[in-house]
């Protein structure tokens, strides 16, 4: 693993073209135990970019996300991907799941050193193949190359919060999904670490769909071109990121607007 | 106050080590090496004069056979209630486990001769106490194994199957990681446990004398808690006595050293 910087950075993870993807629910409903979690929810995502998600706690917007890639299985209506019913995947769930990839709000990494970490999600042939370079690819679109380069073989504990974070989301890049999920993925998170984040997701939206739930409604304007908001397990409104902020079309919106500390000017 | 706890403790802290130190004192005369290996002139003698390794290794191999069929039954369980059961089904198998470890052990061993020693046909034989053993540990040992797989956190699972993983990688390459050593724990406690049982074990397994190593499963073995049993009834026979008490200290410091693992073990991996 120690070579790996002397090693050129071609572009391993461009070697198939990007499939731009694109996501369409169709009256999505979740109930889990007498509660209502989701009401007929319908949206699109576009071929790429970044949509944020936001609306109060308890709104639905987790469940939400962990419907699309079938962690949560106990919904109905219809999520599409490329006109594809999810429930009818061709190669299974778990293939879907490397499709459509997920990274959770608090950073889990495994008990295995860094490089390990960021190839876990491969399949064993996967992981031999071009390992170091799949590494250090993934790892630069994370923007965490340059703090761990000389240390790939430390144990992924080791690293802080927002370096943890950041190597989920190189550990979600090694699958080369095609879309990709975050659920509050800078919550708690150093603004320097935010920043990166930010970064690396700004980029990798050029190429793919990125959703992405925040309660950051600041951060919600810096990043994302669209924003949905919900409430009450609705989207309420759906609308461009500048038209949302400054003339909310929905009187939920505006109070949710006006209730949250963020300068939305 | 805390004169008041020292001296409602004390007695819990000192009476296992004066047990202990009283078992030891009355195996004394009888312990030594001779004991464990024969004597040129006990060797093809029985009960009070046979070399006590053929009781030790009839109860390890009940016990290491008990631990072998239980622990795959007991992994299925935790699998189960971990990857498939709803909280309904959770409930229902925590509840069966309490009610499981429950049932008197001699109960068991009394189904164990009515249905394997006399309605199978398998007779007194290391079979059918290695079954009753393995049935006996198996509510311990899937409990043990839930709890570890329940102590890996949430976020892991949720991140290993968000990753694609399938169940079976998620077992191999997260949860047996992240568990081992509660599972290995859980496993010597139940060894512990199956090494101190007695009863059922009278009743489908063991004979006294005239056996020094099972020829198959289907054949009886010898054990040291029998061994104790029977010499213990020899109330006149003073080398009885002092045989089984050292048998008593042997099959202590086995069911101790498996119990003191366990919790060495449970240390390490608190910390």
């Amino acid at each position: 693993m120690n070579n790996l910087q002397k090693k050129t950075s071609k572009p391993m993870l461009a070697e198939t073209q990007p499939q731009i993807a694109t996501l369409a629910l169709t009256n999505l409903s979740l109930t889990l135990t007498d509660k209502t979690i989701l009401q007929h929810v319908s949206l699109s995502l576009a071929a790429s970019g970044i949509t944020c998600l936001i609306g109060p706690s308890g709104a639905g917007k987790s469940s939400l996300l962990r419907c699309l890639n079938l962690l949560q299985k106990a919904w109905s209506g219809q999520i599409e991907i490329q006109q594809q019913d999810i429930r009818q995947w061709p190669a299974g769930e778990d293939a879907l799941r490397r499709f459509i990839v997920l990274i959770a709000q608090k950073p889990a990494v495994f008990p295995v050193s860094i490089a390990e970490n960021v190839i876990f999600g491969l399949s064993r042939k996967q992981r031999k193949t071009n390992q170091d370079v799949r590494i250090k690819t993934c790892l630069q679109q994370a923007a965490l190359w340059d703090e761990v380069k000389y240390r790939l073989d430390e144990p992924a504990k080791n690293l802080s919060v927002g370096q943890q974070q950041r190597l989920c989301l190189a550990r979600a890049l090694a699958l080369q999904p095609k879309i990709l999920l975050l659920d509050e993925p800078t919550a708690s998170l150093d603004p320097r670490s935010k920043q990166l984040i930010e970064a690396s997701l700004k980029t990798l939206a050029l190429t793919m769909p990125v959703l992405c739930v925040t309660h950051d409604l600041e951060q919600a304007q810096r990043l994302s071109e669209k924003i949905i908001f919900m409430c009450d397990g609705k989207v309420i409104e759906t609308a461009d990121s500048v038209t949302f902020f400054q003339q909310p079309l929905k009187l939920e919106s505006r109070e949710f607007l006006r209730w949250s500390s963020c300068d939305c000017d | 106050m805390k004169i008041l706890l020292w001296f409602l403790a004390l007695p819990a802290l000192l009476l296992p080590a004066f047990a202990l130190l009283y078992i030891v004192y009355q195996a004394l005369p009888a312990l030594d090496w001779s004991l464990f290996v024969g004597t040129q002139d006990t060797k093809l003698h029985f009960g009070a004069n046979q070399a006590l390794w053929q009781q030790i290794s009839g109860s390890l191999l009940m016990m290491l056979l008990a631990c072998a069929l239980a622990s795959p039954i007991a992994m299925s369980i935790a699998l189960f209630h971990q990857l498939l059961a709803g909280p309904r089904q959770k409930l229902f198998i925590h509840a069966l486990l309490q009610v499981l470890q429950g049932i008197p052990p001699i109960v068991y061993g009394l189904c164990g001769l009515v249905l394997l020693v006399h309605l199978l046909h398998w007779g007194i034989s290391l079979a059918a106490g290695a079954v009753i053993l393995a049935i006996i540990i198996l509510p311990l040992l899937s409990s043990n194994t839930i709890h570890a797989l329940e102590r890996i956190p949430d976020e892991q699972t949720e991140s290993a199957l968000a990753l694609g993983l399938t169940p079976f990688q998620l077992l191999i390459r997260v949860w047996l990681p992240n568990a081992w050593s509660s599972m290995l724990t859980g496993l010597l406690l139940s060894m512990a446990r199956a090494l101190s049982e007695t009863a059922p074990i009278l009743f489908t397994a063991t004979v006294f004398s005239g056996v020094v190593w099972p020829d198959s499963i289907f054949s009886p073995v010898t054990s040291l808690q029998t061994h104790i049993f029977y010499l213990a009834q020899e109330g006149y026979n003073q080398h009885a006595i002092d045989v089984a008490w050292a048998s008593a200290v042997v099959l202590l410091g086995l069911v101790l050293s498996f119990s003191l693992c366990a919790f060495f073990l449970r240390r390490f991996e608190d910390h």
